[in-house]
This record gives C-alpha cells, sequence and structure tokens, in this order.
C-alpha cells in the first residue's frame, strides 16, 4: 500500500451464531434452509446423504482414533464433519452405551476390509464429512454478509 | 461393483456440490459443473491410463 491511499477502516466482523453453525453441522444443508438459501440446501443435503450412504453401502469404515496412529484422527476429523450421520452410525454400530462408553479408543467404525468397496466407501465417507464441513464455513461467510 | 461408475458418481456428487458452493447462477453453476467433472472423469482415466505399464 503507498503512502497516498487512505487506510481502511477497521471493520468488526459479524458475529455469527454458534447454534447457527452447530445447525449447519449437525444436518448437512440446514444451516442454508436457515439462512432462506433453500435451493442450495436442498441440493447440498442430498449429495452428502448420497456420499455418506454411498459409503456405508459399500463396506467403508467412518474414521475413529486408534492408538499408535495418528493419521486416525485426521479420518476421524473428516468423518465427524458428517454431523448426526456420523453420530446415528456410530449408536448404530456400537449401541447408546458403548458409543458413549468406547470414546476415544474403543470405538467400531464398522466396514469390511475385506470387501472390494472398502478403499471406495471410505474415500465417500471422507467426502461427505468434508464437504459438510466446507457448507459450515459457507454458512458462517453468508451470516457474515461476505457472501450472497 | 463397477468401479468406473463409482468413480462417475463420486465425480458426480463433487461436481454438484462445488457448482453450487461456489456458483450462485444457473449459468455459472452448469458450466463449472461440467468442467469439474470432465477434468475429474477424464483426468482420472487418462491417469490410470498412464498408470497402466506401471507395476
Amino acid at each position: 500500500m503507498s503512502a497516498q491511499e487512505p487506510r481502511a477502516e477497521a471493520v468488526p466482523r459479524k458475529r455469527v451464531s454458534r447454534l447457527l453453525l452447530a445447525a449447519a453441522w449437525l444436518v448437512p444443508g440446514l444451516g442454508h434452509w436457515l439462512l432462506g438459501k433453500r435451493l442450495r440446501a436442498a441440493v447440498f443435503v442430498v449429495v452428502v446423504v448420497a456420499s455418506f450412504v454411498t459409503g456405508v453401502l459399500l463396506g467403508g469404515e467412518l474414521g475413529t482414533p486408534k492408538p499408535g496412529h495418528p493419521f486416525s484422527w485426521l479420518a476421524t476429523f473428516a468423518c465427524l464433519g458428517n454431523g448426526v450421520l456420523y453420530l446415528v452410525r456410530m449408536v448404530w454400530l456400537n449401541g447408546l452405551g458403548g458409543a458413549l462408553g468406547g470414546i476415544p479408543f474403543g470405538l467400531s467404525g464398522g466396514g469390511d476390509p475385506t470387501v472390494a468397496g472398502f478403499a471406495y466407501g471410505n474415500t465417500f465417507l471422507y467426502t461427505a464429512g468434508l464437504m459438510n464441513l466446507l457448507l459450515v464455513l459457507d454458512v458462517a461467510d453468508i451470516a457474515r454478509g461476505e457472501k450472497s | 461393483m463397477d468401479h468406473l461408475f463409482l468413480m462417475l458418481w463420486h465425480a458426480l456428487l463433487v461436481s454438484v456440490f462445488f457448482a453450487f458452493l461456489w456458483r450462485s447462477t444457473a449459468e455459472g453453476r452448469r458450466r463449472l459443473f461440467l468442467k469439474t467433472f470432465l477434468v475429474m472423469s477424464v483426468g482420472s482415466t487418462l491417469l490410470g491410463w498412464l498408470m497402466f505399464p506401471f507395476p
């Protein structure tokens, strides 16, 4: 910036409701729906759920933390992005008691490494979670008015 | 399940996602979808073909 240019005024960033972000994470598309972006919300929920269901049907394994495997935390983070889909699948696989009691290292992510679709299934599950995390960021941008 | 079908299904989902995430007009979405889908599907096929001679 040259010396002649006026200094930009510091504009305080608009705060985003944490409840809105939590809703956007928990249910794919819900954040956009609440912001009035109904078409986008419908498309996003279909895409994320379709990707997640494909991953499960192919025998993919949801990421869970494994001791001695640091990358399993990354897989967990990606899969946690699926929000309620991840939580429901975890309860489905482990039971409510097992899911709560198994945190962090006693959880089963399901899946079958011996089936042909295992790696593909994992890819679809990670993709679904990461797409939903991008949606949360998008919701934050829209709520701040930085994007329409 | 057919690997090619899975690749195309994945490319389709991701392309639709980014078209709606990054573009706000119907024309913009259509163009980005086609570009992304073609790059992912044709690019992957080409890469697979190029890797074929390697063990």
